[in-house]
């Protein structure tokens, strides 16, 4: 009733691709240490003149080596870090317009696993973004977060606390709460990395399955050579700026 | 049993147990939030930052806790200002503003000549409570409970996954702000239990104890203010009995409570 955004229900526009960038610079200021800083002292733009389209129900790479702005990017697509320039629409709305409908799954090291919290209330975080300010969580998002945690084989370990997982687990309930928000764009930020064999299965069944659901799966990842068969297409970054797009 | 109930026959000990309990159930239920998203050294600004406004309105002649209220809500908000800038780190502003606002206040001592008067300030005095002091610890606990009640999902979400809580139109820098004021808010009622330069202790020890005994929240709350209620009583008996500072016997009695809690968790290190 009371959502922590007023245009949170945006319906998608139909003609609309699921995601679509022109010209986006990101810029970073200031001295901070993650920030790049240009040869003057001043600014240096994260990411330079990128430019996408990435059709709804595709499952698209996002390629590059550490440093090259696939973070940022996706930072800057779920409205984490301003636009200095360019348009990024996501199902033909502006940036912000449909919280609901977008979900960026961090690097695992983004998160404060040492936080007192079960599995099963961090994968209900998910459901926030449909209860807004006040609200409990009700039977059915405990109902949707369950079904998120089975479908990657963690249901098992709902009670069990977030700093007593392991990286792979972390991995998956990182990803069951991003099933649980029943988002249409998902940008996951290497969801395989440092990951044992059967996480990787497990996660990489459950993007099938999301994208067999008409869904679309931006990966970021810099072992594409690996999974090439399963992408509908590649989009490469390099020193924040775009080198090539691919669609096989 | 005589010993614990005697001190209640006084209306004075009645109000002073009265307020170091809901002072100290305040500090570990806020202090928990304090403490989990690395927040004790906001805490310890804050606590450092009421004095230059208890001095200012000491020398006025208004309540000084409303200097308090005045210099750490001014000091929170600034601290979130201060952080918003990428050029000055957060613990750099953090721990320069405490330095400042305590030069400020001592320099405000020393301009009126008289120590003594404000030593209550500094090391606070319970059993000094007066109605009209109660009433309003009563309104900001309430107050900072009620924020505390509507806002648990979020400032939970706040703390293991900010970008998260960005992401989904949660307006993050209000609620950061909003605690950083209830956390003012809380800090001026400290001052009253243990004074300003104790009241972090408050805010941290009681929660440091209940984290070594337990790794889920809800539980965590409610052992630390059962820590908080233990240390408030035992300070207030401490002062009544003995005579002695009630803020140090508060913070001491808190100190106890972790080291117990160290103790008992010591098997399962093994």
């Amino acid at each position: 009733m009371f959502s922590y955004c007023r245009h949170r229900h945006s319906s998608p526009d139909p003609q609309a691709p699921a995601l679509a960038i022109k010209g986006l610079e990101v810029v970073y200021s200031g001295l901070r240490p993650y920030g790049p800083i240009g040869p003057e002292g001043g600014e240096k733009p994260a990411l330079k003149n990128v430019t996408m389209r990435v059709p709804v129900g595709v499952s698209m790479a996002l390629v590059g080596p550490n440093g090259a702005g696939k973070s940022t990017l996706f930072k800057a697509i779920s409205g984490l870090l301003p636009v200095r320039s360019g348009t990024v629409r996501i199902f033909g709305h502006r940036l912000g317009a449909c919280h609901q409908r977008v979900v960026y799954l961090p690097q695992r090291s983004e998160i404060d696993w040492q936080f007192p919290m079960s599995v099963r209330d961090l994968v209900v975080t998910g459901r926030y973004v449909y209860l807004g300010w006040f609200a409990r969580p009700g039977k059915e998002d405990l109902l949707r977060t369950m079904d998120a945690l089975e479908q990657l084989g963690v249901a098992d370990l709902r009670g069990r606390q977030i700093s007593k997982l392991s990286g792979g687990q972390q991995q998956r309930v990182l990803i069951a709460r991003a099933l649980a928000q029943n988002a249409d764009l998902l940008l996951l930020d290497e969801p395989l990395n440092a990951v044992d064999a059967e996480t990787r299965q497990v996660v990489a069944r459950v993007l099938e399955g999301i994208k067999a659901k008409g869904k679309t799966v931006i990966v970021a990842t810099h072992y594409y050579d690996q999974q090439e068969g399963r992408f509908d297409g590649a989009i490469y970054l390099k020193d924040g700026q775009q080198v090539d797009a691919l669609s096989h | 049993m005589h010993y614990l109930t005697d001190p209640f026959q006084y209306v004075f000990i009645q109000r002073a147990v009265l307020a170091a309990v809901i002072v100290g159930v305040l500090c570990a239920a806020l202090g928990t939030f304090v403490v989990l998203r690395r927040m004790s050294l906001v805490g310890h600004a804050l606590t450092h930052s009421a004095l230059p406004g208890m001095v200012v309105a000491y020398l006025l002649g208004v309540s000084i806790f409303s200097g308090a209220l005045v210099a750490t809500v001014l000091t929170a908000l600034g601290i979130g200002l201060l952080a918003k800038d990428e050029s000055v780190y957060e613990d750099t502003s953090v721990g320069m503003i405490p330095m400042v606002m305590f030069a400020v206040g001592i320099l405000l001592i020393s301009s009126t000549k008289s120590y003594r008067d404000l030593s209550a300030m500094l090391f606070g005095n319970i059993l000094g409570v007066t109605p009209a002091d109660l009433r309003l610890i009563v309104v900001i606990a309430g107050t900072s409970a009620l924020a505390l009640v509507l806002f648990h999902k979020e400032m939970k979400l706040l703390c293991v996954d900010p970008n998260y809580a960005k992401a989904i139109g949660v307006p993050f820098d209000l609620l950061r702000y909003g605690l950083l004021v209830f956390l003012a808010l809380t800090v001026v009622v400290g001052i009253q239990a243990v004074g300003t330069v104790l009241t972090n202790a408050l805010l941290v020890i009681p929660v440091a104890a209940a984290r070594l005994l337990t790794d889920r929240l809800g539980a965590m709350m409610l052992i630390s203010c059962a820590f908080a209620v233990i240390a408030a009583l035992t300070g207030v008996y401490a002062s009544y009995y003995f005579g002695l500072a009630s803020g140090a016997a508060i913070v001491l009695a808190a100190a106890c409570c972790f080291g117990l809690a160290w103790v008992i968790r010591l098997p399962s290190k093994r």
